[in-house]
C-alpha cells in the first residue's frame, strides 16, 4: 500500500515540522483557498509561490464557497456532509461548523442582508438572515438548484434549475416567488449584466440573455459547448465564461457581448477569480489542478491540487499561508 | 502528486463521456458521470490486481483441480458485471438518488443525517483511523447481514445461488442473486443513513478489502496461521463456510474480512480444513446453468421458498 506509505511520511514531515519549527519571517503573499470536492478537503494555497501548503478536512463534498459581509469568515457549503464550515480568510483557521441541509451554492446579497444557499440535491432555495443565520424561507423547486445571482439593489435573487430547463425568480421582500421561466437546456452559471440576467446554458453553446422581470429569453450569445460558468472582471469590462464540454474559456465584452478571445483550458474548467496584476486562477475539475491563466500571452501555468477542484477564492492581502503553517 | 486513476477518470470524462452526455442531451448527468468512471476504474483495478495475485497461488497449491472448469466463466462474468458495470451504475445512479431523497426527507423533519466524523470530530483529517472505524463497522453490519441472509428461509433462496458453486474460485465472491444484491444495497444504505459512508474517500484501502474478499473465495491452500486466521478472514477459514455440510440455516464462519464478529457470537469454525463446497440441496442450474438461468433458478427457488414443502435446508 504505497499510498499508506506516503501518507505516514507526510504525518511524520508534519509532525517533524511542527517539533522543530521554522523561524521564517512574516510576509504577505496571499492566500488562496481551492474546494476538492472529490477529495472532501480544502486545498490551502500560498498565492505568491503557487503552491499547496496544505489541506484543510472537510465532512464529504463541500463545493461552493462566499465571503461573509464583513469580511470575516469564508463559509464552506459541504453538501454530503450537511455542513456549513466557517474559515478565517485570512488564515484557513476552522472558525466553526453547523448543521446546514444540503449547502452547494451560496452567496450573500450585495446588501449584506441574505444569504441564499442552493439545495441541488434536495430541490430547495433556502434564505437565510446573514446576521443571524436563522433560515428565513424555503421554496421547494423542480429541480436541482444549482447556481444564482441578485439584482443589484437585493431585491430578487435568481436561481438556475439544472433539470428542469428553467431559471427561477424570487422576491426577497415578499419572500415569494416572481416567476419560473424556461431558458434553455442545462441552466447553470447566473449573473446579473446591465440590467439583464445572464444564463449558461450548459447542455448548448450558448448564454441566454433574460429579461429580469419576466424571465423572457431575450437572444442567444453563442461561447462553447456546454456553456458553464459566468465571471464579470473586477473592471466590470469583461464578461468570462467557462465551457465545460468545450474545455474553454472565452471573454467577451461585458458592454456588447461581443467574444474576444477564446482559451484553451482543458480538464473541465468551472470557477474562476481574478489575481491582482489580471492573471485568472480556474479551477479545473478532472485534472486536479487550478490554471492560471495569463489573459495577454494565453498561456497558463498549473498548481497541483486535489480531486475535482471546484469553487475557489483568493485573498491577495492575507499574510503568507507558508509561513503561517510553519510556526 | 497526480492520482492516476483521477487522471484516468477525468480523461474518459473528457474525452468520452463528456461528449457523449452533451451530444445525447444529458449535460445534467456530467458530475455523476466522472464519479461512476472514478468508480469502474477503481473495479478495474480490483479484477486486475485480484486476478494476478490470485490466479497464480490458485496453480501453485489449489485444493481441487477440475477436467472441466466451465462453470467458473459465469462467476467471472459476475465479477465484471458487479464491479466494472452494474455495481458502479447501481451506487452512482440508483443508490445516490435514493440516499438524496431519503436524506432530503430527513432533513424536511429537521433530522441531518449524522456521520461518524460528526459524532466524533477528532476524526476529521484522521483519514487511516477514520477508515478503520468506517471497515470494523461496515464489517459488523456485512456479517449481521449474511447470517440473516442463511436464516430467513426466502432470503437463503436467493443466497443459495452463492453456495451452489461446485468449482470456487477467487471470482465467486461477486456471485450473487440480483435480489440478494438488491438486499444488500438497502442494507448498505440504511447504514450509510446512520453513520454516512464516504466511498471515495478511501479508494485504495477499500481495493484492499474487497481484495480480500476475493482472495477468501480462492481455490487454494491457504491459511494465515493460528493468529492470522483470528486477524483476517483466509480462503481456509471462508472455505468452511462454503462447505457443502454448511449450507443453509445452519452455517458457520459468516464474517466477510474479520473473523472477529464469529468469534464473538460463536459462529467461528477453526476445524473444517478444504472442505468440499456447494449446496446440495438446490437444483443443478443453480450450480452450472447460465447467468440468466441460475437468476431465473434463484427466483424460483424464492417462490418455492413461501410455500409449505419448500426450500430443503442444508444438512
Amino acid at each position: 500500500m504505497p499510498r499508506l506509505t506516503v501518507l505516514l511520511f507526510l504525518s511524520f514531515a508534519t509532525l517533524a515540522g511542527s517539533v522543530w519549527g521554522f523561524t521564517t519571517p512574516a510576509r504577505a503573499g496571499g492566500i488562496a483557498f481551492i474546494i476538492n470536492s472529490g477529495g472532501a478537503s480544502i486545498s490551502v494555497i500560498d498565492m505568491a509561490r503557487q503552491k499547496e501548503v496544505r489541506r484543510i478536512p472537510t465532512l464529504r463534498e463541500p463545493h461552493h464557497l462566499a465571503l461573509s459581509p464583513d469580511g470575516h469568515s469564508l463559509l464552506v457549503g459541504d453538501t454530503a456532509g450537511n455542513q456549513m464550515m466557517f474559515l478565517d480568510p485570512n488564515t484557513g483557521e476552522v472558525q466553526k461548523r453547523m448543521p446546514v441541509a444540503d449547502p452547494y451554492q451560496l452567496w450573500f446579497s450585495p446588501d449584506g442582508k441574505y444569504l441564499t444557499v442552493n439545495g441541488l440535491a434536495r430541490n430547495q432555495v433556502d434564505v437565510y438572515d446573514a446576521a443571524s443565520m436563522q433560515l428565513v424561507k424555503r421554496f421547494h423547486v423542480v429541480a436541482t438548484p444549482s447556481h444564482l445571482a441578485y439584482s443589484p439593489d437585493s431585491s430578487t435573487v435568481f436561481v438556475s434549475l439544472q433539470d428542469s430547463d428553467k431559471l427561477a425568480a424570487f422576491d426577497l421582500r415578499t419572500m415569494t416567488e416572481k416567476w419560473t421561466m424556461p431558458v434553455g437546456k442545462t441552466p447553470a452559471g447566473v449573473i446579473w449584466l446591465n440590467g439583464k440576467v445572464l444564463v449558461a446554458d450548459m447542455g448548448t453553446d450558448y448564454i441566454a440573455v433574460v429579461d429580469p422581470a419576466d424571465g423572457k429569453v431575450l437572444e442567444h450569445v453563442p461561447t462553447g459547448k456546454g456553456a458553464h460558468q459566468l465571471f464579470l472582471s473586477p473592471d466590470r469590462k469583461i464578461l468570462w465564461v467557462n465551457n465545460r464540454a468545450g474545455g474553454t474559456t472565452v471573454s467577451l465584452d461585458a458592454a456588447t457581448l461581443q467574444p474576444i478571445r477564446s482559451y484553451a483550458i482543458p480538464g473541465g474548467p468551472d470557477d474562476m477569480d481574478f489575481a491582482p496584476g489580471g492573471k485568472i486562477w480556474i479551477t479545473r475539475r478532472w485534472a486536479e489542478k487550478v490554471a492560471v491563466l495569463d489573459p495577454a500571452t494565453g498561456s497558463y501555468e498549473t498548481i497541483d491540487v486535489g480531486r475535482s477542484p471546484h469553487g475557489l477564492f483568493l485573498n491577495p492581502k492575507a499574510p503568507s499561508p507558508t509561513v503561517l503553517s510553519s510556526r | 502528486m497526480d492520482d492516476p486513476f483521477d487522471l484516468a477518470a477525468g480523461w474518459l470524462q473528457e474525452h468520452l463521456l463528456i461528449p457523449a452526455l452533451y451530444q445525447f442531451g444529458l449535460m445534467n448527468w456530467e458530475d455523476v458521470s466522472y464519479g461512476w468512471a472514478l468508480f469502474a476504474l477503481y473495479g478495474v483495478a480490483q479484477v486486475v490486481v485480484t486476478f494476478a495475485v490470485c490466479l497464480p497461488l490458485e496453480r501453485w497449491r489449489p485444493v481441487e483441480r477440475w477436467p472441466d472448469s466451465g462453470a467458473v466463466w459465469v462467476d467471472v462474468a459476475y465479477t465484471v458485471l458487479s464491479r466494472v458495470g452494474i455495481l458502479p451504475f447501481v451506487t452512482y445512479v440508483l443508490f445516490y438518488r435514493a440516499q438524496v431523497v431519503v436524506s432530503g426527507w430527513m432533513a424536511d423533519q429537521g433530522v441531518v443525517p449524522p456521520t461518524l466524523e460528526g459524532l466524533f470530530p477528532f476524526l476529521l483529517g484522521q483519514q487511516v483511523l477514520t477508515f478503520v472505524l468506517y471497515a470494523i463497522i461496515l464489517d459488523f453490519a456485512e456479517y449481521w447481514r449474511h447470517r440473516l441472509s442463511h436464516m430467513f428461509r426466502w432470503w437463503w433462496a436467493l443466497h443459495s445461488l452463492h453456495h451452489a458453486q461446485r468449482q470456487m474460485t477467487f471470482w465467486s465472491d461477486d456471485r450473487n442473486h440480483l435480489g440478494d444484491d438488491l438486499i444488500a444495497f438497502v442494507w448498505f444504505g440504511v447504514i450509510a443513513l446512520l453513520i454516512g459512508v464516504p466511498p471515495l474517500q478511501f479508494p485504495i484501502l477499500v481495493l484492499v478489502l474487497r481484495f480480500l474478499e476475493s482472495l477468501s473465495h480462492a481455490n487454494v491452500r491457504l491459511s494465515f496461521g493460528w493468529l492470522g486466521e483470528r486477524l483476517l478472514i483466509s480462503p481456509r477459514f471462508h472455505r468452511a463456510h462454503h462447505g457443502v455440510l454448511a449450507a443453509g440455516e445452519r452455517s458457520c464462519n459468516y464474517g466477510a474480512v474479520f473473523p472477529w464478529w464469529d468469534m464473538l457470537f460463536r459462529t467461528a469454525d477453526f476445524s473444517r480444513a478444504y472442505v468440499r463446497t456447494g449446496d446440495p440441496s438446490g437444483e443443478e442450474a443453480l450450480a452450472t446453468g447460465t447467468w440468466l438461468q441460475q437468476q431465473m433458478a434463484g427466483l424460483r427457488r424464492f417462490a418455492r421458498s413461501f410455500g409449505r414443502r419448500t426450500v430443503r435446508h442444508g444438512t
